[in-house]
């Protein structure tokens, strides 16, 4: 593993000096140094821990051993009202804590001590109304620079020792219904981006900027027919027009690319996730609907798509295919292999060769999976049942009514897993819930009568919603699993001390053993627990620090569901933790 | 008509005490009071819906700004127009507009217009009451002059380039209708008004849009390409929706004196001629006709 990122680190500083990157050392962390970030605990530099994102430190001095002496050692409030939805993963570098709040906003905390140095917020319009919540998964950090992306579709870089502004870039129309709420990732100079956006209409795109001053360099629309560019100049269409779409509907085909993505040094491509295709009534769009629905790898220097891997190809059940693809490495049949996983909210774990997207494997991660019956290891496509496809409303009267698992809220959501070098397991943060989902005769949308679908979200078992689970990919067998009333909403971490972290909706930061999943270790942080938990190493000892404040898309739906988190309180606080003394 | 009937029928569950003493209760007779002592009427409308309501070069136009501005005026207040972006489904309109105000700071407003007045859909808003229905909507097409038959049976249109506003019922209808024969046909428009002014500019041979949009464009526009279809449209999902507005649950006594003022400009004139300015031929509410 290790020699493996020297050498990557090796090349990409050679790469670096091409590009005559004008950053200064000293100023800030290099695109070399974050692309080393997993192997230096001293700092967090990069949203999921390094650039493959395997949320994994090898730091042990917590360890399965010790953990039950963990305890406070600050907690920082992000004050005002805005309680809500925290779903970020700081950043450490330079005895500095720099984390996001919902509704656009960024904090530098003393790492030290939790006082605040500064606050940033960005003032939004007034007419903005995001669809899904106001949260915002987390920051870059680069040269002098924290950067960050905006609820009005804007990415904002901040000057990391005082919070002012030095570019502020709008990446898409918040008007036409775009929004960003993802994490930056920081590849040789350049900030990429996704974006997210609830309104009909919006396209997918995935954005590569100078980091110094927030120019395009390029961009890749993900929905055939759309042209990308570099460097201002036309640079291939996206898929071939009209090859899975019909009539002119890929221009409004939807996959937003929501959550972000993932680097591998090695193949110097991005991965990222593409959402489901508009409109949500598949019957009016018959064909897959690339690239909805799937995992994209493009070209980091260029924005040309290298493979991709449609998970849901034409989806009719929201499932968008947005989850982090994380790269490993691994020994398959004997075979030293270059590989991703990728946990979908379809319900299945797959693992595909990362070089090329060839499919490996894919299994279930979830209790049941009634839209499929596996997926077909020849084709790397799902077997569906047809009769689990929600119908085509015709407008009379409500339409029959289909119960289908995962729910569209997924068998996991935009939570990130985490992978283990020393257990070589994936720790998968999953939900499991079906819906019940009909079509609705009288619906409206802008004053107008409307073609509309109901749905209603239910659990599927009577002791749990969320469940946190140790699969192997070389198997796809489920290790372990720990249950939660609860639906799980938080990212994980691993780490060498043999442990996993991740936080519940009830205000838990738990800890398990990463071997057996024994529950080792808890703490109510007071309101639910839906960010990312980070570690890192400060003055000869081992921190570990996660987001507490309740809120996401999940208590936007009632029913059933909702009687599991009804008593939760919001809230919006930074816990800092290590060992008594 | 009796207009406490709407109120007593669209009102959600605590309907039927308005309709035996909608005056009873004091906190029930403050919103209109505390708009005329604010001397402002704060109205919800929807910022692209052109001929209801749009931005035109910064100015609020449209039937529902005038309509807005008239309610005001009887009231003695100003109007305070907001402009808002439709959510996905008018149901989340309601929550950000009337009853709750938006998650990033936009405040409620008194009575938002261009709401759905349907019994059906009342019994599952219980935050707001529905009052003043003022328009029987419903959908309506448009072809090409050139075209020798504008009445034919939609699938011989197959191979036209047949015009609807994307995600709406003549988008679905175009789409998903008639086997899917048109459904590569289909040329998508941000509003219904843009897709007639399609037909009329020649950039498309036929388009289905409400009638409101339909009578807006071809009055805005008289010298255009486009010639109205007479026939019905076969099998589209909906026979026509009434339009009204919404009051918050607790501002009954508002919604009082709105269904009255409205009610007044209906009778004597003032409602249609107001819809002529715009173009589009006022037609009744059906919850306003007796024995319907």
């Amino acid at each position: 593993m290790k020699g493996t990122y020297t050498s990557l680190f090796a090349a990409l500083a050679l790469a670096g000096t091409a590009l005559a990157s004008p950053v200064a050392a000293e100023e800030g962390p290099t695109s070399a140094d974050i692309v080393n970030d997993a192997n230096t605990p001293g700092d967090v530099l990069s949203y999921g821990l390094g650039p493959w994102q395997q949320r994994y430190s090898p730091l042990k001095e917590v360890n399965s051993d010790n953990v039950t002496k963990l305890v406070p050692a600050y907690a920082a409030s992000l004050g005002g009202e805005k309680q809500r939805g925290q779903e970020s993963q700081p950043l450490v570098y330079d005895g500095m804590i720099y984390v996001t709040g919902s509704y656009s906003r960024l904090f530098a905390f003393d790492a030290k001590t939790g006082e605040k140095v500064w606050e940033y917020d960005a003032r939004l319009p007034d007419g903005i109304m995001p669809c899904c919540d106001v949260v915002n998964r987390g920051a870059a950090i680069h040269g002098n620079k924290v950067i960050f992306a905006t609820l009005d579709a804007h990415l904002v870089a901040l000057d990391r020792k005082t919070g002012k502004v030095i570019w502020n870039k709008k990446i898409a129309d918040y008007q036409a219904g775009y929004s960003a709420t993802a994490a930056p990732i920081i590849v040789k100079d350049m900030v990429i981006t996704g974006n997210s956006g609830g309104e009909f209409g919006v396209i997918g795109a995935v954005q590569a900027r100078n980091v110094d001053t927030g120019e395009l360099i390029w961009e890749r629309p993900v929905i055939e027919g759309h042209m990308g560019t570099l460097n201002g100049q036309p640079n291939g269409i996206t898929g071939k027009t009209n090859a899975t779409w019909p009539g002119d509907m890929w221009k409004t085909g939807g996959g937003a690319t929501w959550l972000g993505g993932t680097y591998d040094p090695g193949t110097n491509m991005v991965y990222f996730g593409t959402g489901n295709p508009a409109p949500w009534n598949s019957h009016l769009r018959p064909g897959d609907n690339l690239y909805t629905s799937s995992t994209l790898a493009i070209d980091a220097d260029t924005g040309v798509i290298k493979w991709h891997y449609q998970t849901t190809p034409h989806d009719g059940w929201d499932f968008d295919g947005v989850n982090e693809f994380i790269p490993f490495d691994a020994t398959i049949n004997g075979k030293a292999m270059k590989l991703g996983a990728k946990a979908d909210r379809n319900g299945y774990f797959y693992v595909l060769d990362r070089t090329n997207g060839k499919f490996i494997s894919a299994n279930k991660f979830v209790m049941e999976t009634t839209w499929a019956n596996g997926i077909n290891p020849k084709t790397g496509r799902p077997n569906y049942n047809d009769a689990n496809r929600p119908g085509a409303p015709d407008g009379a009267e409500k339409g029959s009514v289909v119960f289908a698992s995962p729910s569209f809220l997924g068998g996991k959501n935009w939570m990130p897993m985490a992978y283990s070098q020393d257990t070589g397991l994936f720790y998968v943060p999953s939900n499991d819930w079906g819906m019940d989902i009909w079509n609705e005769p009288i619906a409206y949308k802008k004053g107008a009568a409307y073609l509309g679908a109901g749905f209603t979200i239910k659990p599927i078992a009577e002791d749990h919603i969320g469940a946190l689970r140790a699969m192997d990919p070389k198997t796809g067998k489920i290790v372990w699993e720990y249950k939660n009333p609860a639906p799980l909403w938080g990212g994980v971490l691993t780490t060498g001390g043999n442990l996993v972290f991740t936080g519940t909706p009830e205000g838990y930061l738990k800890a398990f053993d990463a071997k057996t999943g024994k529950e080792l270790w808890k703490f109510n942080t007071g309101s639910g627990v839906v960010g990312s938990p980070i570690t890192w190493t400060q003055d000869g000892e081992q921190y570990i620090a996660v987001m507490s404040g309740w809120g996401g898309a999940v208590p936007l739906w009632g029913g059933e569901v909702a009687k599991t988190f009804k008593e939760i309180s919001q809230g919006g606080s930074l816990w800092v933790f290590k060992l008594a003394k | 008509m009796h207009r406490r009937g709407f109120l007593g029928t669209l009102a959600g569950s605590l309907g039927a005490l308005a309709l035996t003493s909608p005056f009873a209760s004091p906190l029930s007779a403050a919103p209109l009071e505390k708009v005329r002592s604010l001397g402002v009427l704060r109205v919800g409308l929807y910022a692209d819906n052109r001929p209801w309501s749009w931005d035109a070069a910064g100015q609020p136009a449209g039937i529902d700004v005038d309509l807005a501005r008239a309610l005001a005026e009887a009231f003695g207040v100003r109007a305070d127009i907001a402009l808002f972006t439709a959510d996905e489904a008018v149901s989340d309109d309601l929550r950000n507009v009337v009853w709750r105000g938006g998650l990033l700071g936009f405040q409620p407003c008194d009575v938002m217009l261009h709401v759905p007045f349907d019994p059906r859909f009342a019994a599952q808003e219980d935050q707001v009451v529905f009052v003043a229905p003022y328009y029987r909507e419903s959908f309506a097409a448009v072809c090409g002059n050139e075209a020798r038959d504008c009445d034919v049976p939609p699938p011989q249109l197959a191979g036209k380039r047949l015009a609807a506003e994307l995600d709406s019922i003549p988008d679905f209808y175009l789409l998903g209708g008639f086997g899917g024969i048109l459904r590569k046909d289909v040329v998508h428009y941000p509003t219904g008004y843009e897709a007639v002014g399609a037909v009329q500019d020649g950039k498309a041979d036929f388009a289905v849009a409400t009638r409101a949009q339909v009578d807006a464009a071809m009055a805005d526009n008289p010298g255009g390409n486009a010639k109205r279809r007479r026939g019905p449209l076969p099998a589209i999902a909906s026979p026509g929706w009434d339009i009204g507005m919404a009051v918050k649950e607790n501002s009954r006594t508002l919604g009082f004196a709105i269904e009255e003022t409205v009610e007044a400009m209906a009778q004597d004139g003032r409602l249609a001629t107001l819809f002529t300015r715009h173009g589009v031929e006022w037609k009744p509410a059906l919850a306003t006709q007796p024995n319907t």
